[in-house]
């Protein structure tokens, strides 16, 4: 099943040459259990080097993709969400002005999700986002986001060029949770409650990701 | 008193030439050397004593390295056992079978060279006063006395003994090619200054095998591979090559090398005592062929007409200096020469100026002669193997076209102007949160982003085309008309490019306010006596102030003020550069590298310690 998102590999070369990105995560969640997904990737920070990538055919060894590629694989994306189980409203929105790339969807239940946002990221070779999981149990009102730095991801960052890893320096990862009712308490001390209560919000920068300074796991109990 | 005078004479000139040929071991180099290397000590120990070199950060550094290898405390590099106030050689001798590099240097003191030996575990043995070392399959040799020490490395070629006549000599039977013998970047070698003194060690293999007597030097290494042919042909091959480097050191001891290199015209021509460092090739296509063996090439000569040239490297009070030199056949020669007829348009000067500008490049080829004596140079490499379609190609090409007309639109002339760095502010959208309830909003924000600010002309005689494609890219709206100048318009980018044509040039830049100067003569100009003589009197010249660009790099380039400031530095001690070619001389041809060195310095080689002193804190 993975495999079958090698395509956004392509992705990951805009990502290598750009000077800094920002990987956003949000999460709609109903107190039921359903609710929405958004996933957005920004280079705009980055867009005249990104303009300049795209214009070559290929960069140091990879090959850079052109427009119509990029729409193809994520059209692909989208195909492979509308057929898994419990995922309805797929979206995607691809702004070239900016290089701004965003994937949105609904789910029924939050261990929809689990699999998906994964290989979502893991395409984009992502790798210290990947093991993570979450859980919502609408009974105790209590939503988890399990989260385990991999040493994969140390490894792959350190078998690239120091050019290439100098992109991570300004990378920024930020996940939003937003919930009906007010949050009594999350655990990651990183995460910031909002004023109304209802949303959580965790900014930080890739690099302490990948390399195992920073954890994402919070759990976070919602009022009854 | 007649004769005490003459006596004294006597005694002086001995003296003399004692002092300046004592220890040089250049006649012990064969005539039909290759490519040598020469390192002059005496020059570089008359810039810097060796005790103030012990006492400098880089010396220091050495002799602790050494003392930790070996245990006992080193306090000079004398003590390596060398003579540092002569020279050192790296040579290359090669025929159709085999290829010898070797490192000849002189010795001060035999007894610490072995010690360089015995300290790094490796077995030699002593004849005589003639110590002998090999690594374990004798393809790597050390032979050395009380005057000299000689290195070689030697490889068999595989195309040789593919052979089938040499391999049924050798009683060969493996078809499979050896190893590409394995070519040392001579250049590097023996440019490494002081590497000499470390190079017996460095190349050692720690499994060396103590061979006594010098007739017993094919190791037999048969028993470890004995069941397998390839290795078994390989041992062959490679004691066969043990024993020729066995008879060429033996020969090259005794002194029965029939003629010393000494005896090449070229090569004593291109000595100069001034010059620290030299590298001499006695034929570039020579070298050449001896590294990329024939069958690659398939009777292409790609260097075929390059003859002999040399590179040096003088360490003066004022400045570091790199002189190159070719010589080409007759045929090449003259190509040159025709197409090295045009000189940079004066013109170009009214738009230099020297307080903007940090560097430049110029150059002046004469297009309609370099059109012209492509198709020529092109049958020269290819013609002996692809004669008839070479022959149909050339013509076809000059039917196709007009050199003339060619070179009236892009005459050959450019001069490239490097003024600097500016910033110019890009924006780009983000996102932020409100509090409430961290629902995002897209803003737009801006950064700064570092560009090249920059001048480019050339001449045209006919610009009708270049008029052409200007008003196309006005009517497809990528070109924008200014007064007097036009803007390029690039999507996305934060860059812009200006251009114009005046007085029959082309000119490109960055920098609106100097196009709309040159569109409306007002240009200042300002050039030295020593640019505008390169950049008129050379084919290319070059220049480039290090100086002028430190304080000049926006911090965000580097992301840090620590490594900025570090970068200022060593940009700041570094002196301007310049580089030209000088006009031809018969069919020789030279360039020159220099680079000024700062006042408070007392000569190149100490500033250049002080360089990399300064680039390690």
């Amino acid at each position: 099943m993975l495999s079958k998102y090698k395509y956004l590999f392509s992705l990951f070369v805009l990502l290598c040459f750009s000077s800094c990105f920002q990987i956003i995560e949000e999460i709609n969640l109903t107190d039921a259990g359903s609710g929405t997904v958004n996933l957005t990737l920004n280079l705009s920070a980055s867009k005249t080097k990104v303009a300049s990538v795209m214009l070559m055919d290929s960069i140091q060894g990879y090959k850079v993709p052109s427009k119509q590629t990029i729409q193809k694989e994520l059209g692909e994306v989208v195909a492979y969400l509308k057929k898994s189980p419990g995922i309805s409203n797929v979206q995607k929105k691809v702004d070239f002005e900016n290089y701004i790339v965003s994937v949105s969807f609904a789910f029924k239940d939050i261990a929809n999700i689990d699999n998906v946002n994964q290989n979502v990221l893991k395409k984009l070779k992502i790798k210290g986002l990947n093991n993570s999981s979450y859980t919502y149990n609408p009974k105790i009102k209590f939503f988890q986001r399990s989260y385990q730095h991999t040493k994969e991801a140390i490894a792959e960052y350190n078998k690239l060029k120091p050019e290439v890893k100098k992109v991570f320096k300004d990378a920024t990862y930020v996940s939003i949770y937003r919930f009906e009712q007010p949050v009594v308490l999350c655990t990651n001390p990183l995460a910031k409650i909002s004023k109304s209560k209802k949303a959580v919000m965790l900014n930080t920068g890739i690099l302490g990701l990948i390399n195992g300074k920073t954890d994402l796991s919070n759990r976070i109990t919602i009022t009854k | 008193m007649n004769s005490f005078f003459r006596c004294l004479t006597a005694l002086l000139l001995a003296g003399l030439t004692f002092t300046s040929s004592a220890q040089d071991l250049v006649h012990k180099i064969p005539s039909n050397a290759l490519a040598v290397a020469t390192i002059q000590g005496k020059n570089l120990t008359e810039l810097m004593s060796l005790t103030e070199f012990n006492n400098s950060f880089l010396g220091k550094e050495l002799l602790a390295k050494q003392a930790k290898k070996s245990g006992e405390s080193y306090t000079t590099i004398e003590d390596l056992g060398f003579n540092l106030a002569s020279s050192f050689y790296y040579f290359n001798q090669s025929n159709d079978s085999v290829t010898y590099n070797c490192f000849l240097a002189p010795v001060k003191n035999a007894a610490q060279v072995d010690k360089l030996y015995t300290q790094a575990d490796q077995k030699f043995s002593v004849k005589g006063n003639v110590r002998y070392y090999y690594n374990v399959d004798s393809t790597e040799v050390a032979r050395w006395n009380g005057e000299m020490f000689l290195f070689v490395i030697a490889r068999g070629k595989k195309e040789y003994f593919s052979k089938p006549e040499v391999m049924e000599r050798f009683g060969l039977t493996n078809p499979y090619p050896i190893a590409d013998s394995v070519a040392i970047d001579s250049a590097a070698a023996a440019v490494d200054s002081l590497a000499a003194d470390t190079i017996a060690v460095e190349y050692a293999e720690p499994a060396a095998v103590e061979m006594g007597m010098q007739d017993s030097v094919v190791v037999d290494t048969a028993e470890a591979y004995s069941s397998d042919p390839f290795f078994k042909n390989e041992d062959q091959k490679k004691s066969i090559v043990a024993r020729w480097t066995e008879r060429m050191v033996d020969d090259f001891f005794a002194g029965t090398d029939k003629t010393s290199i000494l005896n090449n015209n070229d090569f004593v021509k291109n000595i100069d005592p001034k010059a620290e460092a030299t590298i001499w090739v006695s034929g570039v296509d020579k070298l050449f062929n001896t590294y990329v063996p024939t069958t690659y090439l398939k009777g292409l000569g790609f260097l075929n007409g390059y003859g002999s040239g040399n590179v040096k490297l003088y360490l003066e009070d004022k400045s570091i200096r790199m002189t190159s030199s070719m010589t080409f056949s007759d045929e090449i020669a003259t190509v040159f020469k025709k197409v090295h007829k045009r000189k940079l348009n004066k013109r170009f000067l009214k738009y230099v100026n020297e307080d903007r500008m940090i560097g430049y490049l110029g150059y002046a080829v004469d297009t309609k002669a370099y059109l012209e004596e492509y198709p020529r140079l092109m049958s020269k490499i290819y013609g002996s193997v692809y004669a008839d379609e070479i022959g149909m190609a050339t013509d076809l090409f000059s039917l196709l076209l007009d050199e003339e007309a060619i070179g009236k639109v892009v005459k050959g002339d450019a001069l490239f102007i490097f003024n600097g760095l500016s910033q110019n502010e890009v924006s780009y959208k983000s996102y932020e949160y409100n509090e409430e309830n961290f629902e995002s909003k897209e803003v737009m924000k801006t950064k700064k982003e570092t560009l090249p600010d920059f001048l480019m002309m050339f001449s045209s005689e006919d610009t009708r085309l270049i008029d052409k494609l200007i008003a196309y890219g006005v009517k497809k709206e990528f070109v924008k008309k200014g007064s007097g100048y036009y803007e390029l318009s690039i999507p996305k980018s934060p860059l812009a490019l200006y251009f114009t044509i005046k007085d029959n040039i082309v000119f490109f830049g960055t920098n609106k306010m100097e196009m709309d100067n040159i569109a409306s003569d007002r240009s200042v100009a300002k050039v030295s006596a020593k640019n505008k003589k390169m950049l008129l009197s050379s084919n290319y010249a070059a220049y480039f102030s290090a100086k002028k660009l430190s304080g000049k790099i926006p911090s965000e380039e580097f992301g840090g003020a620590e490594k900025l400031e570090k970068t200022n530095r060593v940009l700041n001690a570094l002196g301007d550069i310049y580089m030209n070619s000088n006009p031809a001389k018969g069919n020789v041809l030279s360039a020159q590298m220099s680079m000024d060195i700062p006042a408070n310095q007392p000569n190149a080689l100490k500033y250049l310690l002080s360089i990399i002193e300064d680039a390690k804190k």
